[in-house]
């Protein structure tokens, strides 16, 4: 896990183990934080402890172990710090935060979002999520997409009839009295999929066609 | 593949054509503020069955837990007035909310359209096999010269064995330490295994126990006795008549329903506690169908106002005296 | 010994009736699914199926719903080990060796190991429900709030021992994990901790949602950093069962996590949760090379996931002969048991011999049914480990997404999961591990309940700890622990720094 031929040696400087210090000085603020947080609380007595008592013992327990692993870190020898890329965490934040705004109405403050459902918001993470990383290609993520929905909308909504919205608000109160609920969920779920496959025969064909630029080309996509 | 997307797209535009004329087109969804498998949810699972056969429309049951039940009702409480939305309200949520949740988002008596009491949970008075007490005089007495000697189990603040046990001790005089637990099982084995002396509970959690001789019971705090628990007298036969408690369950929506749609519910729910399999589920809980007089809006609509008037000073006081 | 044979005959002639077996299959079949599926646990799926066996009869609706209760748990030990997310409490462990073996090319092995272990251990815990379940139940009634507490303590001892890295590090991971659990309202006082005014946190931190951020997420994360390393473990799939050697190796450790699990699974106080960690705990010391574990070490699945199994099974007890839901899912058979007129309690074994006998048997048929189902499945999981993971991961991120709301319908749930993914990913780069994270989380919460409960009805006296015998010995056994984990490291760390100097 620890990648020494990444880490930044500094074997020099006063700080001798970056990572571990780092690390400590994390623990440290984590600590405070907590006790911070914990302050307002009561902490009781022993006989009739408070919800303070607590957070509050272990908030200093942390902060203590992060003081600790800070001085090893000055002290003696070890790991230096890794790098990190940003596109990966933000990507992916970013498409945990599609699904879950899009899912079911979500008010927050005054503006509110509107629920578009499964059918939305699942596609949206997958094709977000993808990008996650630079071997994304649009086509891919979309065939990917549509064949996920279609299956997680059957299994969660249909086989397993959990509790989760599937079609947007607004389309649900439009179809209401038309199409049984069920039948709708089954229709929509075979169109995307269907939709899936026929990209899915699509790109095979034209990856026949030429191997070569198909990657290039989904690359600027 | 392209006929099917022409069904797909037909289908969509004939959806949006048709406007709905009749209540209920779609599922509705009755939300039940604690966990499942609890007695609020059983209670709704066995209502939702038949009222499901009433309104040719699937109720299903979202359980929306957290804070004391109060999470599940104010998401309810704001959804749309349509009849699309129901709740299993229950005496925490639409009794003692207002005294314990200080930013409570509703209101019991304002925020809602009451359609109907669906059951009531009669409270039993147990305490541990070896309490040397033999009714219920008896206990009050013990219980009053040991002061906070004794222990109290309750299933934490907001729970049915917190708010009735504080109003028995608040008529009985009585001043316990409280001892709490996460849920009542826990607090059972306790209570089984001597570690506390009493709690007040709904019957369905501990009729097994009692039966079983492994706690034993004090008095009912219901005007009859329960069939299920044919030899513990009332409360009043044992001396202590004003404490008669049940926790109840009731069916409400968000304020504004239509006229029409509201008298569909009420008319669904009332078919339901007419069901005579239904009814056999309920009691053979130990719970109680509404009579005459408690079935429907109205009366309804009064028992969440007395309720409410009911818990709210002896809960702040209790929270003020023991923070 | 006539009285055992007649009930389990009476058992398995109510557990063998075609519309039984049936449900059984069902029932194990739809758990071994959403087990697999992350962040779908069985109470959603248990919940939403109640009404369905409205229709049947109790023992058969009761079959079929214990049978997905013990399917998930079967099923949630494959996704921790293909993609290192542990699905409930009791995977945490799987994961750390189950993981790694997988990623060593030995996904199928330690599926495998997983499947024959669980098998054996479901077996010995229903015999042992059958002969001893009533006589046990005495057991629960010795555990009070002393006793719990000790054990808890003794739990997070087992914490430090799981980690593999440094022990500083593990304790401070503890902490962590037992801060978070004090955020939401404190069960004594209804006051809120540590809130900062969000509503949602007003009841705390879902262990899935925690889990599913430091596992799933966070793994993810990971994995995105090294593309080369995740490719060449993708190529390798080898064996897709295990050895002969494989199962001899592994054999001992399924025996003693067994008999550990069995045990902790009686306590109705979720002792069951403990059982892996204690069987891992044990592996570990018992281990010529210790070091091993945590890179792939067959024992290190095989123990855990016989407690786990055992665990999952003998918490029955309680629920059976106490009426005593020992955690959530058992709450929700209570509920299921209420719901078809059947009142769990001590009155339930000699008031419907059938449904207690015939559950029991059931189990022993649905263990084997879970083998059946899961042994052919191994070849397709680890097949699927061959899907390229830029594919791969926004399946897992749309699948943890929607388990996760369909727990609480919570589109804050949701948010927390990359929130935790991303705090998790941290703590990766700095050399910490989640497991013991994890751990605390768990038994933090259940500690501080002890704990306080423990000391209101000492008013007060801490004493209590060491004057009841149980607790006694469980807090000498963590010291124990204790001593034997931190002495060599602190001996090594002494010998590092008088190396360096």
């Amino acid at each position: 896990m620890s990648d020494a031929s990444d880490a930044v040696r500094r074997t020099r400087s006063v700080v001798r183990a970056p990572q571990s210090f780092v690390a400590g000085l994390g623990l440290v603020l984590l600590g405070m934080f907590g006790l911070w947080a914990a302050s307002d609380l009561p902490r009781g007595t022993l006989g009739a402890m408070g919800p303070g008592m607590l957070p509050h013992w272990v908030a200093i327990g942390v902060a203590a172990c992060g003081s600790v692993l800070a001085v090893t870190g000055l002290a003696r020898e070890g790991a230096g710090l890794q790098t990190t890329g940003l596109r990966g965490p933000l990507t992916v934040v970013l498409a945990i935060l599609a699904f879950a705004i899009t899912i079911r109405p979500f008010a927050l403050g005054s503006v509110a979002s509107p629920g578009l459902g499964l059918i939305v918001a699942g596609p949206l993470a997958v094709i977000i999520g993808g990008y996650a990383t630079p071997e994304a290609r649009f086509r891919e993520l979309l065939i990917l997409a549509l064949l996920l929905t279609a299956g997680c909308m059957l299994l969660f909504g249909d086989l397993l009839n959990l509790p989760i919205p599937i079609f947007p608000t607004a389309l649900i109160e439009a179809a209401s009295g038309t199409i049984p609920s069920r039948v709708m969920l089954r229709l929509a779920a075979g169109a995307l999929a269907l939709a899936g496959l026929g990209l899915l025969a699509l790109e095979r064909r034209s990856t026949r066609r030429s191997r070569t630029d198909v990657a290039p080309h989904a690359m600027t996509t | 593949m392209r006929r099917a997307l022409a069904i797909g797209l037909l289908s969509a535009l004939g959806a949006f054509g048709a406007a709905a004329d009749t209540y209920p087109q779609r599922p509705i969804t009755m939300v039940v503020p604690f966990a499942a498998g609890g007695p609020t949810d059983v209670v709704a699972r066995i209502v939702a069955e038949p009222m499901s056969r009433a309104l040719g429309q699937q109720v299903v049951i979202e359980n929306v837990t957290g804070a004391g039940g109060t999470t599940g009702i104010t998401r309810a409480a704001q959804a749309a007035p349509d009849g699309y939305t129901i709740m299993m309200g229950h005496m925490g949520t639409h009794g003692a909310a207002p005294a314990l949740f200080k930013g409570l988002k509703y209101d019991p008596a304002k925020s809602f359209d009451p359609i109907g009491l669906a059951a009531g949970t009669p409270i039993v008075i147990v305490a541990k096999k070896s309490f040397p007490a033999q009714d219920l005089k008896g206990f009050i007495e013990v219980l009053k010269a040991r002061g906070p000697a004794t222990n109290q189990a309750h299933a934490g603040v907001g729970s049915v064995s917190h708010s009735t046990g504080v109003l028995f001790n608040s008529l009985a005089g009585a001043k316990p330490t409280l001892v709490v637990y996460r849920g009542t099982g826990p607090a059972l084995n306790d209570l089984m295994a001597d570690q506390v002396d009493f709690m007040t509970d709904q019957i369905v959690n501990v009729a097994p126990q009692i039966a079983g001789g492994t706690i034993k019971a004090y008095a009912i705090a219901t005007p009859e006795r329960s069939p299920s628990l044919p030899d513990v007298p009332t409360t009043k036969e044992a001396g202590l008549p004003g404490y008669e408690v049940s926790a109840w369950n009731a069916v409400f929506a968000p304020k504004g329903l239509p006229a029409d749609v509201r008298a569909k519910l009420t008319a669904a729910l009332d078919s339901a506690l007419k069901d005579p399999a239904t009814t056999k589920r309920i009691l053979d809980l130990g719970g109680t169908v509404p009579k005459e007089v408690e079935a429907g809006p109205a009366a309804l609509q009064a028992l969440v106002e007395r309720e409410v008037a009911r818990w709210t000073p002896v809960l702040r006081s209790a929270v003020e005296a023991n923070p | 010994m006539t009285d055992l044979l007649a009930n389990l005959g009476l058992g398995f002639a109510v557990a063998l009736s075609l519309q039984n077996v049936t449900l059984c299959f069902l029932g194990c079949l739809v758990g071994t699914l959403i087990g697999v599926l992350p962040g779908v646990g069985p109470i959603a799926t248990i919940a939403m199926l109640l009404p369905i066996t409205f229709g049947l009869d109790p023992v058969g609706a009761l079959i079929m719903l214990a049978g997905i209760y013990y399917g998930a748990q079967y099923g949630g030990s494959t996704t921790a080990i293909l993609v290192n997310i542990p699905g409930e409490a009791t995977s945490v462990v799987t994961t750390l060796d189950g993981h790694q073996m997988a990623r060593q090319g030995r996904a199928g092995v330690a599926l495998g190991i997983a499947a024959i272990g669980s098998f054996f251990a479901g077996t010995v815990a229903t015999l042992l429900i059958a002969a001893l379940g009533a006589p046990l139940t005495r057991l629960a009634l010795i555990f009070g709030p002393a006793e719990y507490f000790a054990l808890m303590v003794m739990g997070l001892a087992f914490a430090v021992v799981l980690a593999h890295g440094s022990v500083l590090k593990a304790v401070a991971m503890i902490l962590v994990g037992i801060l978070f659990a004090t955020v939401g309202t404190d069960l004594e006082t209804g006051q809120e901790r540590m809130t900062f005014g969000f509503g949602f946190l007003t009841d705390g931190v879902d262990f899935s949602v925690l889990a599913m951020g430091l596992f799933g997420v966070a793994e993810i994360l990971r994995n995105l950093d090294q593309t080369e390393t995740r490719e060449i473990a993708r190529a390798r799939i080898g064996r897709l069962l295990p050895s002969w050697a494989d199962l001899r190796q592994a054999a001992p450790s399924a025996l003693r996590g067994t008999a550990i699990g069995s045990i902790l699974g009686i306590l109705p106080g979720n002792g069951a949760v403990l059982g892996p960690f204690a069987a891992y705990t044990i592996e570990k010391r018992l281990a010529r090379d210790p070091s091993r574990f945590g890179r792939g070490a067959i024992e290190g699945v095989a123990g855990p996931e016989s407690a786990n199994n055992a665990g999952a099974q003998t918490a029955f007890i309680p629920l059976l002969t106490l009426g005593i839901p020992p955690n959530a899912v058992m709450a929700l058979m209570v509920g299921a048991m209420t719901i078809h007129g059947i009142v769990p309690g001590p009155g339930v074994m000699t008031k419907n011999p059938n449904l207690f006998w015939g559950m029991i048997a059931s189990m022993w048929i649905g263990n084997l049914m879970l083998l059946v189902i899961n042994l052919p499945l191994v070849g397709i999981w680890v097949r699927l480990l061959k899907v390229p993971y830029r594919l791969m991961f926004p399946a897992i991120l749309m699948f943890c997404s929607i388990g996760i709301y369909s727990i609480n319908a919570q589109p804050t749930d949701v948010m927390l999961i990359a929130a935790f993914g991303v705090f998790g990913y941290g703590l990766i780069k700095f050399g910490f591990e989640p497991a013991p994270l994890l751990l605390g989380f768990v038994l933090g919460k259940l500690m501080e309940e002890y704990l306080r409960r423990a000391l209101t009805l000492s008013r007060g006296d801490a004493l209590v700890f060491l004057e009841r015998p149980v607790s006694a010995v469980l807090f000498l056994v963590t010291f124990t622990i204790l001593a034997a984990a931190l002495l060599p490291s602190l001996r090594r760390s002494r010998d590092a720094v008088f190396t360096e100097a």
